[in-house]
């Protein structure tokens, strides 16, 4: 059981408080409600390239990262495609210095078109190392427009191309700093050994003054239901042909998700899953195999990716990774394949609480699914579920008409 | 308000958890962190079977095999046993040391130490198993072959340890191709049924549980002396390895060092930390911040149980790698030239001692902080004499340390990319 207090400031920053009595340090976690789905299509890529920026200064503090060093403590951020979160990790006597500093950077930036023009080659060099200079790196850069035809799941957070970062300008950022980034679109979660009255009385003081802004409204352009199989093939000099089934999968906030999620357990989490055991280790296929979701807020996907064994053909994978499709809809899983599924999840996430930024990052994106308190249900969710439940998702989810296939053909 | 920064507290002191240590043999030890206050656990058996032992690639087959099956149960079934207790298992290997590593919940710690000792003791060696493992690890190792960072990784480990064939291996695709069950059969036998060097248990176990564990594992203690070396010879100097088509060039440079038993290891951390390793480090703020020429560099020291080395690792956009090399240069010369300035210095000891009190946040990373110093026959002593020598360093020090230590001309240089 993970506690925690709730309150909202008038200008409508929500805060949630941890306490943990047995920690010497202090996480500060901003969560603001924007990433690479609320950019426009010819402009993507800047939700990421913009999480850079905010490291570059603040009306009132020239360097971010400075202050918190001194302070003792370290500063990280990530971008996806629903969310951009911010982190601080220090010393819990310093506190203040990050509610200082985070609180000036959500009041009001001081960007500088040096600091613009270093954070796009810095991104642009990020994007060729993660994307470009990997074998099978680029693979996302195409599974997405095939799975997605309008929604903004179709572009990576990195963006769509190297070409919209190099054009980012400064009349953008300030834009986007003026839409986003404000308390009424923002979650602070502060972690540490405090009092209640204390974090209300740092919070307010360096919070309270900061105008609230007006939450954006989101209107995302709704996925249609996918009725026919896509397919594409891409050539790489790789080493082996791969492949990357992508199955629609329900939101976040649908209770099938967390169905969903222990379907691709079941498939293809572990040595002993059914993709695995089948398709690798039996009829040795293919070299690796794997299963999981996007974990996404709006409709997501279900993958199910590997790579082929010299001299074995696609159709060959093509035809086994269909049969063990089907028997998740007509074999059930036995008991002793649901307890095992249970169980790894039980222990992932008692190692995941473990750790206070893991707790306190938790905390702030279960409070903007709707309640904080919602890390603590988690649990009771996944227990209820049964094989029948996983059989009926399976029956509505793995279908070839649900089916985006990329396949990466090794020249 | 806003323009003048919240007074900041200095760290005090770290308060230190003890492991409780036992001896398995007089050189072989368990040691267990029971300070736990939820039910995970997590247990480390380290085995005197890196891949500085034995054949070259053997003791990574091998290590890969530990739970490919007996002669009653395949890899599958082992794979099962310990799913079903929502066990995970991850084995690791280094130079000097092979880990399994073990995560579970309290309830089911015994009978999933139950399954690993039968599955490495019993361990048979099946052929369709081990032909299972090579065809895998071969794609992997190709796969792996077509990233710079790796091409680096393992040009630079031949430079770095030149004089020695057992620590300057490198793994080769032909290794797939030449191996012998009975070959494998005897290294695990010599390495790990002989091989265990120390159990590491975190977790809020119950004490009788512990010394059934020494019972268990007892058996696999290592009875021959450790053969690690400690001199090292890298060969200084630019090599180039080609991978066309490569939009990025990695680079690693390094020189060989020391560990934390050496009296310049202290000092020498402030200094490697201002030159590249933390988000403000001249590297950083030149490279990256400045220059835009690479997503990340740093630096850092690698330790081994009797040397260590000082390495610098990048990836940068492939028509900034010689530019990349110019500032790296560079900072290395202001670094012995000039004087770090006050503020700076400042800023780094303070940094230092928070990120200290990080790594001693919880019991896990209490731990693995003890481990630490442990393997340099030390104690928690040492952290205490850290905070005290990072907080009196002078730049005069730093400076005589740079001119010591950072020389151009020492060090192997590698760059992996497209010329």
């Amino acid at each position: 059981m993970i506690h925690f207090d709730r309150f909202t400031l008038e200008n409508g920053l929500k805060v949630i408080f941890h306490k943990d009595p047995t920690s010497p340090l202090a996480v500060v976690n901003t969560l603001y409600d924007v990433g690479a789905r609320d950019e426009s299509p010819e402009k993507t890529g800047f939700a990421h390239l913009f999480e850079h920026l905010m490291f570059g200064g603040s009306v009132n503090i020239p360097d971010f990262d400075a202050p918190l060093q001194h302070a003792g403590g370290e500063s990280n951020a990530f971008t996806s495609n629903d969310i951009t979160n911010y982190y601080d990790v220090l010393p819990a006597q310093n506190l203040e210095t990050a509610l200082w500093l985070e609180s000036d950077r959500m009041m009001s930036l001081a960007f500088t078109p040096k600091s613009l023009e270093t954070q796009r080659s810095v991104v642009i060099e990020e994007f060729k190392q993660r994307y470009l200079n990997q074998p099978y790196g680029d693979v996302w850069l195409y599974l997405r427009p095939l799975a997605y035809t309008v929604h903004p799941y179709q572009w990576a957070t990195i963006g769509k191309e190297i070409k919209h970062i190099e054009d980012a300008e400064m009349v953008d950022v300030v834009e986007f700093f003026n839409k986003f980034y404000n308390p009424s679109n923002a979650i602070l979660c502060i972690a540490g050994n405090f009092e209640l009255a204390y974090i209300k009385e740092v919070v307010e003081k360096w919070y309270s003054d900061i105008p609230s802004g007006i939450k954006p409204a989101r209107v995302l352009p709704a996925e249609p239901q996918q009725t026919v199989f896509r397919e594409q093939t891409i050539e790489r000099k790789v080493p082996s042909d791969a492949f990357y089934y992508a199955f629609k999968m329900p939101e976040r906030k649908n209770t099938d998700y967390f169905i969903v999620d222990i379907l691709s357990d079941a498939m293809g989490r572990d040595k002993s899953s059914r993709l695995y055991t089948k398709i690798q280790k039996e009829l040795k296929l293919v070299t690796e195999i794997g299963a999981y979701i996007t974990g996404s807020l709006n409709d997501g996907l279900l993958i199910i990716s590997g790579k082929l064994s010299p001299d074995v053909t696609f159709e060959q994978v093509d035809n086994a990774i269909w049969e063990v499709m089907d028997t998740m809809i007509n074999i059930p899983l036995s008991d002793q394949e649901m307890n095992r599924l249970k169980n790894k999840i039980k222990t992932a996430k008692a190692f995941q609480d473990k750790g206070l930024l893991n707790r306190a990052m938790n905390l702030a994106y279960f409070e903007l699914l709707g309640d904080a308190d919602g890390i603590n249900e988690e649990a009771q969710i996944y227990e209820a579920i049964m094989p029948k439940h996983i059989q009926l998702v399976s029956k509505n989810i793995l279908i070839k008409t649900n089916c985006s296939l990329l396949k990466v053909k090794a020249i | 308000m806003r323009k003048t920064p919240p007074a900041i507290h200095p760290l005090q002191k770290i308060d230190f958890i003890s492991p409780k240590i036992y001896d398995i043999t007089g050189d072989v030890k368990l040691f267990w962190m029971s300070e736990v206050a939820d039910d995970t656990v997590h247990l480390e058996f380290h085995f005197d079977a890196g891949t500085i032992q034995g054949e070259p690639s053997l003791a990574g087959f091998v290590n890969a095999l530990l739970l490919s099956g007996t002669d009653k149960k395949s890899s599958t079934q082992i794979q099962d046993d310990l799913n079903d207790l929502g066990a995970f298992v991850d084995i690791e290997i280094g130079q000097e040391v092979a880990i399994i590593n073990l995560f579970c919940l309290r309830q089911y710690t015994e009978a999933a130490v139950d399954i690993l000792a039968d599955a490495l003791v019993n361990l048979a060696f099946v052929s369709h198993e081990v032909d299972d493992m090579l065809r895998e690890k071969k794609q992997a190792y190709l796969v792996s072959s077509e990233k710079v960072n790796m091409l680096g990784r393992r040009a630079f480990q031949a430079q770095m340890f030149s004089n020695s064939d057992r620590y300057g291996r490198i793994m080769k695709a032909t290794d797939f191709d030449t191996v012998s069950i009975p070959e494998l059969k005897r290294f695990h036998k010599d390495f790990y049924l002989h091989g265990l060097t120390k159990i590491v248990v975190t977790g809020n176990l119950n004490v009788s549980y512990i010394d059934r564990l020494i019972d268990v594992a007892g058996a696999w203690a290592r009875t021959e002396h450790l053969s690690f070396e400690d001199t090292f010879i890298n060969i200084p100097g630019e090599m180039h390895v080609e991978k066309a088509d490569a939009v990025q060039t990695a680079i690693r440079m390094g020189i060989q060092l020391f560990n934390k038993t050496h009296e310049d290891f202290l000092d020498f951390q402030v200094l490697q930390t201002i030159f590249g390793d933390y988000f403000g480090s001249r590297l950083m703020s030149n490279i990256r911040e400045d220059k835009g020429y690479t997503y990340g560099i740093g630096c850092g020291v690698s330790e081994s149980h009797k040397s260590g080395f000082f390495i610098i690792a990048t990836e940068v956009g492939k028509e900034v790698a010689k530019p990349t090399l110019d500032e790296i240069r560079f900072e290395m010369y202001r670094l012995r030239t000039d004087p770090v300035g006050e503020e700076e210095l400042n800023l780094v000891k303070n940094y230092l001692l928070g990120q200290m009190l990080k790594s001693a946040d919880g019991p896990d990373a209490m731990m693995s902080l003890f481990m630490g110093v442990e393997m340099h026959g030390k104690g928690y002593e040492y952290y205490n004499e850290a905070i005290e020598s990072v907080t009196n360093v002078t730049a005069e020090r730093l400076q005589e340390l740079a001119n010591k230590y950072l020389i151009w001309e020492n060090f192997t240089i590698i760059t992996a990319g497209e010329q």
